[in-house]
């Protein structure tokens, strides 16, 4: 994780700037809200409104520059939990607090990495067309239609064994 | 079963492609679709981020910084107050705020504080000219509703147009000829009329002046008022009366031109809550005739837009922060398709696109982008209406209507707004997924072989001159490049028609405040001339050669 210093964003006489923030933190920022929503396009839009939303008190001199990226990670979650608590409310009632491991702010490298050993963990008890499917789908990005034919299957088996293995995947996870 | 199937196929595809999934884990009512959606999301987790493009640093400064202003007022606002509750001294300074007229420095953010309470406001205005020898005459008495969205309704009470109406109310811009028995409509958006003195415009030119100093007293139409004078960046120092009440302009004075100035006053106004629905109402009245100048159809949605006009049209993939889609519309006539947005406070910024017909040739006087590798013309505020800018409403000069104009995959669009220049530049690359560059001159590419000296009092003076309406052409870098190229050629002066034509120049570099024209032809050995804004940069500045290159 990126460590941002004193000298690095200015000193007591000196609050810093918008692009001295964003230019130094927006990195660790944008890794930990992808690693939420998976997806660039949202990343790159929540980061946003989490710059938006946690600036003027980065500009007021109130929060240590040693402490923004724990300041902006917060903001972010904030701004993540907002988003997670509309989309509720526009499809069916759940209780917010069973927010799964994902939402978690855990951002430590360490539980990171069990998380991943974890993962591969459970890939490894899959059978082996399975845990193809779902590498080929998900982890290189193939499409239905590519997988099918690098498995020599039909698109419709394709999406069954990538439903079911998944099915298996989310019991083991458990 | 099988419709989760495709769901969760559809969500994995959404996240290989980097987009947002149209139903997530949170959206979703089916409790087994939240649990795959989650597995999925923790299984990608092992991958590396995919990272955003280059220009996203770029992106999100930008956005933020628009933000940051566009808060800002509300801020000082909340600071105003935070301060007066946490501190005896403040509160006296508060007291004494109210009570006495303004200090120096805190005028501009009292009278920006005060718009903010304001939603709408009635008055009649008259505009006065001056001459030298203290003759006074009155031009026009109006009678003005306007509300901070940039609504409005305007009435000649009296003067050469007496009669004559024009309103805009958001949807619809219409103006009525009593005389003509006339109603003439009009797109309202970008609208560069509005009309004098509209208090919104009036703060923001005060907000965003050189230099701002109270000059004394006055009582205007019976309200005791402070004098400011304000040096705005392009021009000669105005003045404008501040109520002492209502921390509202009243008045104001331009600097005088040509031996004539204009005093324009409130002599009346008042505050509301809402201009009058019946006024904001668009009706033909009886025994009128309208003749639409606007041509403008409103459609539905992009399908009927691809029916209209024979292509759909590009839409932006974000839009800057408090901005949503107003309405699509088409002009049949020429082909054309528009999206109208509308952002708070009276901010609008239309796209408007077509099949591109023939070179793209920006306005001379534009500043040269860059989209991918398209040249984009910048106009801040727009001057001339060239292209996809031209066929529509007349744009007023020096308004604050800015433009970004550029050719694609053969076609034409043109992203037009009463808003800030950044937020075009986040529209326009959200349309374009392109790579927006704002122009930059290095010094070796500004590095003419033969330098020209200059003598900046000249110069001074000069702009002096051309403040005062002289010369208009030292404005325009082409035509200045062109008179320095033909004086070469005719040393003695200039007979008939200029010896190098203007089709011979092409504006290869503008940043605003340099620019490199480039001559082509064999009537002259110079290869490229080198200018210069040297008083001001910005569009009030002259240009000045200051080398050139030979062939």
């Amino acid at each position: 994780m990126a460590k941002i210093e004193n000298s690095q964003l200015g000193d007591d006489d000196h609050l810093p700037s918008i692009e001295e923030i964003c230019n130094t933190t927006w990195e660790p920022i944008y890794r930990f809200i992808y690693y939420k929503v998976q997806n660039r396009e949202e990343a790159e839009d929540i980061t946003q409104e989490t710059y938006i939303k946690a600036m003027s008190h980065l500009q007021s001199g109130k929060v240590n520059p040693s402490k923004y990226i724990g300041f902006l990670k917060t903001v972010a979650l904030n701004v993540l939990r907002d988003l997670w608590r509309k989309k509720k409310r526009r499809g069916t009632a759940v209780n917010i607090e069973l927010i799964n491991q994902m939402d978690d702010t855990a951002e430590d490298p360490a539980e990171m990495s069990a998380q991943r050993h974890l993962i591969e963990n459970a890939l490894s008890k899959l059978n082996k067309e399975q845990r193809t499917v779902i590498e080929l789908r998900i982890l290189k990005g193939y499409s239905v239609a590519e997988t099918a034919r690098l498995m020599n299957k039909k698109e419709v088996t394709i999406r069954v064994m990538q439903h079911r293995a998944l099915q298996m995947l989310a019991d083991i996870l458990k | 079963m099988e419709n989760n199937e495709r769901k969760v196929s559809d969500f994995i595809d959404r996240l290989n492609k980097e987009q947002q999934p149209d139903e997530d884990e949170y959206s979703t009512e089916s409790d087994e679709l939240k649990e795959l959606y989650q597995t999925v999301k923790l299984v990608k987790s092992v991958k590396d981020p995919t990272m955003p493009g280059p220009d996203f640093q770029k992106k999100l400064i930008s956005s933020v910084k628009s933000e940051a202003s566009r808060k800002r007022p509300q801020n000082k606002r909340k600071w105003a107050f935070f301060i007066s509750i946490a501190s005896a001294a403040a509160i006296i300074a508060l007291i004494v705020n109210v009570m006495l007229p303004f200090g120096n420095s805190n005028i501009v953010n009292v009278m920006a504080d005060a718009f903010e309470e304001v939603e709408a406001y009635h008055g009649t205005l008259e505009i006065v000219e001056m001459n030298a020898n203290g003759k006074s005459t009155t031009q026009v008495k109006l009678e003005v509703w306007a509300d901070k969205n940039g609504h409005y309704y305007i009435k000649n009470l009296e003067g050469s147009n007496k009669g004559l109406v024009t309103v805009n109310n958001g949807e619809k811009k219409w103006q009525v000829h009593p005389h003509q028995k006339q109603v003439h409509i009009f797109p309202s958006t970008p609208d560069g009329y509005r009309f004098n003195f509209e208090l919104g415009n009036e703060i923001n030119n005060v907000t965003n002046a050189l230099a701002t100093n109270v000059i004394g007293e006055d009582t205007i139409a019976g309200r005791k008022a402070t004098i400011l004078e304000v040096t705005p960046k392009g021009g000669e120092p105005y003045q404008i009366w501040i109520d002492n009440e209502t921390k509202l302009p009243l008045q104001k004075q331009t600097a005088m031109h040509n031996a004539i100035q204009y005093k324009i006053t409130y002599t009346e106004i008042a505050f509301n809550n809402t201009i009058p629905g019946k006024l904001m109402d668009y009706q033909l009245p009886k025994g009128f005739e309208e003749i639409d100048k606007n041509s403008e159809q409103v459609v539905t949605d992009i399908n009927e837009v691809q029916e209209a006009v024979g292509f759909t049209p590009k839409t932006p993939r974000r839009l800057p922060a408090g901005y949503v889609q107003d309405r699509l519309v088409v002009v049949p006539s020429r082909d054309v398709a528009k999206i109208y947005y509308k952002g708070e406070k009276g901010k609008r910024i239309v796209v408007s696109q077509g099949e591109s017909n023939g070179e793209f040739k920006p306005a001379a006087n534009a500043i040269l982008g860059k989209i991918d590798n398209n040249t984009a013309e910048i106009q801040s505020p727009v001057q001339d209406f060239v292209g996809m800018l031209g066929g529509g409403d007349p744009y007023a000069e020096g308004t604050n209507v800015n433009s970004i104009r550029w050719q694609q995959d053969g076609f034409e669009f043109a992203v037009v707004g009463n808003t800030p220049l950044e937020e075009l530049v986040l529209l326009t690359e959200g349309l374009t997924d392109g790579e927006f560059k704002m122009p930059t001159v290095d010094e070796q590419e500004f590095s003419p072989q033969v330098e020209v000296p200059y003598d900046l009092t000249k110069e001074k003076n000069d702009q002096k001159s051309v403040d005062a309406g002289s010369s208009p052409w030292k404005l325009d870098p082409v035509f200045v490049a062109q008179v320095f190229v033909s004086l070469k050629i005719s040393p003695d002066g200039i007979i008939g028609d200029y010896p190098i034509s203007m089709d011979e120049l092409e504006v290869i570099k503008n940043t605003g405040d340099e620019a490199i024209i480039a001559v082509s032809g064999d009537k002259t050995s110079i290869k490229k001339v080198y200018l210069k804004r040297l008083v001001r940069q910005d569009i009030t500045g002259i240009w000045t050669v200051v080398g050139y290159d030979p062939a």
